[in-house]
């Protein structure tokens, strides 16, 4: 299949030339360090909750975990906007690769079980222990698989790519 | 990169080696005194020592290796001698990071259920016996490289006596060590995805003690919180694990990295914050903070700083890539 040249009409532009090439401490790393920040927010705290409901710390009251989901979404935006511009520099590497493409199906997944969680496990102050426990437990097992699936896939882009840019096989 | 510092491998080491030859005997005898003087304290000190020590070898194990390449070639330095080092510091150094682990489970043991349990004391003593061997091996190899004056075969210093050339067929080549590390494609990847892995299983389970203690979700009890440990101490077992085996398989490339040497000095404070934490009553003070409460300004301080320290741990293990070359 022919890589879209509109791929190297954008890897052209001076936004990706720049986060690509530049010197500065504030190009390309620092946006992969801010992905990797994001990535800790969302999957530390989906491991933390999800732990909680697997049965580690049972002593652990369960309501004001719920204030934990904001930090988690607060990770998802700092994710979404720190790879909309490692995407703006190498757009033929993640296009072309399908991986990336699983990693987003991965992602989504993820969003969509830890969204259930927080809206049925978290929905009321007042739900039982045992009946969080009973809403949650398959929900955090399915959430911890697919998360770590995902990290999984986007660690593999770094490794999997046929093209770096647009033209240059990797 | 245009900044570069100048590091003098050589004498870095130098500061560092002493720490595992010698950390290790004094932790060894506290551990044994402890047996004859039921102790629980002496057994719990020296378990802390082998902690620490552990964390101070890594720095250690790469400045040798800083060292080992910035010698390599000058007159009157013997690369036989040098790679019989290395191999000896290949071999050590796990055996170390593994009394460490041990040592570190001992101590949750010890607060858990107020004692280790029989087989962490068997492994420990196991482990820090062998430990203390071949450190002091690699100390007397280390030696031999610049102290011809010590050589017992002053013809053949590489000739060992019987103990010597027994551990000997133990210690890798490091050259053939080495190649074996230089992972594939596919093993650096995976290695790289549980790296990741471990990275999240600590921030999610350290992230939110520390924050508890700083404020946030304040109806939380602290203790419950702190039952999460094992699972942070899990992701330190597997980063630390993964990320040696990554390193060994590039010294030459990680030991020219500031980001690198800054990343180890990251981890030391941290060591340095969870002595302040647990060992100065910081820590029994915060476990009776219940649901509501405020924790004191020292616990803040402790947990704002671990929160800080590890906020860099990522930040420099990104620019490790970035920053690659800038020591010489």
């Amino acid at each position: 299949m022919e890589v879209p040249k509109f791929l190297e009409t954008l890897e052209e532009s001076g936004l990706s030339v720049w986060i690509r090439e530049t010197e500065s401490l504030f190009g390309f790393y620092f946006f992969l360090f801010l992905h990797n920040i994001g990535l800790a927010l969302v999957v530390g705290t989906i491991l933390f909750i999800g732990l909680r409901l697997l049965g580690v710390a049972p002593d652990l009251p369960f309501a004001p975990l719920k204030k934990f989901f904001k930090i988690l979404w607060t990770g998802l935006w700092i994710s979404v906007a720190s790879g909309t511009f490692l995407l703006i520099a190498y757009p033929t590497k993640a296009l072309t690769n399908p991986l990336f493409y699983v990693k987003l199906m991965l992602v989504a997944t993820g969003v969509w079980i830890t969204r259930k969680i927080e809206r049925s496990v978290f929905a009321d102050e007042g739900t039982s222990e045992e009946a969080r426990l009973a809403l949650g437990k398959t929900l955090a097992a399915r959430s911890l698989v697919v998360w770590i699936a995902a990290v999984s896939a986007g660690r593999l882009l770094a490794y999997t790519f046929r093209y770096l840019v647009y033209g240059r096989q990797g | 990169m245009d900044f570069q510092f100048e590091v003098n491998f050589a004498h870095l080491h130098l500061l560092l080696n002493h720490v595992p030859v010698i950390g290790t005997i004094i932790a060894l005898c506290l551990f044994l005194i402890s047996f004859f003087g039921k102790n629980d304290d002496l057994r719990r000190s020296s378990l802390i020592i082998f902690a620490g020590v552990a964390l101070l070898t890594i720095p250690t194990f790469l400045s040798g290796f800083g060292a080992r390449v910035n010698l390599t070639g000058q007159p009157g330095v013997s690369d036989a001698l040098m790679e019989r080092h290395e191999g000896s510091a290949l071999l050590s150094f796990w055996f170390m990071e593994i009394t460490g682990a041990l040592a570190i489970a001992g101590l949750w043991q010890f607060h858990r259920y107020s004692r280790p349990s029989r087989g962490n004391v068997i492994a420990v003593l196991l482990f820090s016996l062998i430990t203390v061997g071949l450190m002091a091996r690699c100390g007397n190899t280390g030696g031999d490289i610049r102290h011809p004056e010590v050589w017992v075969n002053k013809q053949a210093p590489l000739q060992e006596g019987p103990i010597g050339s027994l551990v000997r067929v133990f210690e890798p080549t490091p050259r053939k060590f080495i190649n074996a590390m230089v992972l594939t494609k596919w093993e650096t990847a995976f290695l790289m995805d549980l790296h990741f892995i471990g990275l999240a299983l600590i921030v999610g389970t350290v992230g939110a003690f520390n924050l508890r203690i700083l404020g946030f979700a304040k109806q939380l009890p602290v203790a419950p919180l702190h039952k999460f440990m094992p699972w942070a101490l899990a992701g330190l077992g597997i980063n630390v694990t993964t990320g040696m085996m990554v390193l060994i398989g590039m010294p030459a490339y990680y030991a020219f990295d500031a980001a690198v040497w800054l990343k180890l000095a990251a981890l030391t404070l941290l060591g340095l914050n969870a002595v302040v934490f647990y060992l100065t009553g910081v820590f029994s003070g915060v476990e009776q903070v219940k649901a509501g409460e405020e924790a004191s300004m020292s616990a803040k301080l402790t947990a704002g700083a671990s929160l800080c320290l590890w906020f860099a741990v990522i930040l420099l293990g990104r620019y490790i890539q970035k920053l690659d070359g800038t020591i010489k």
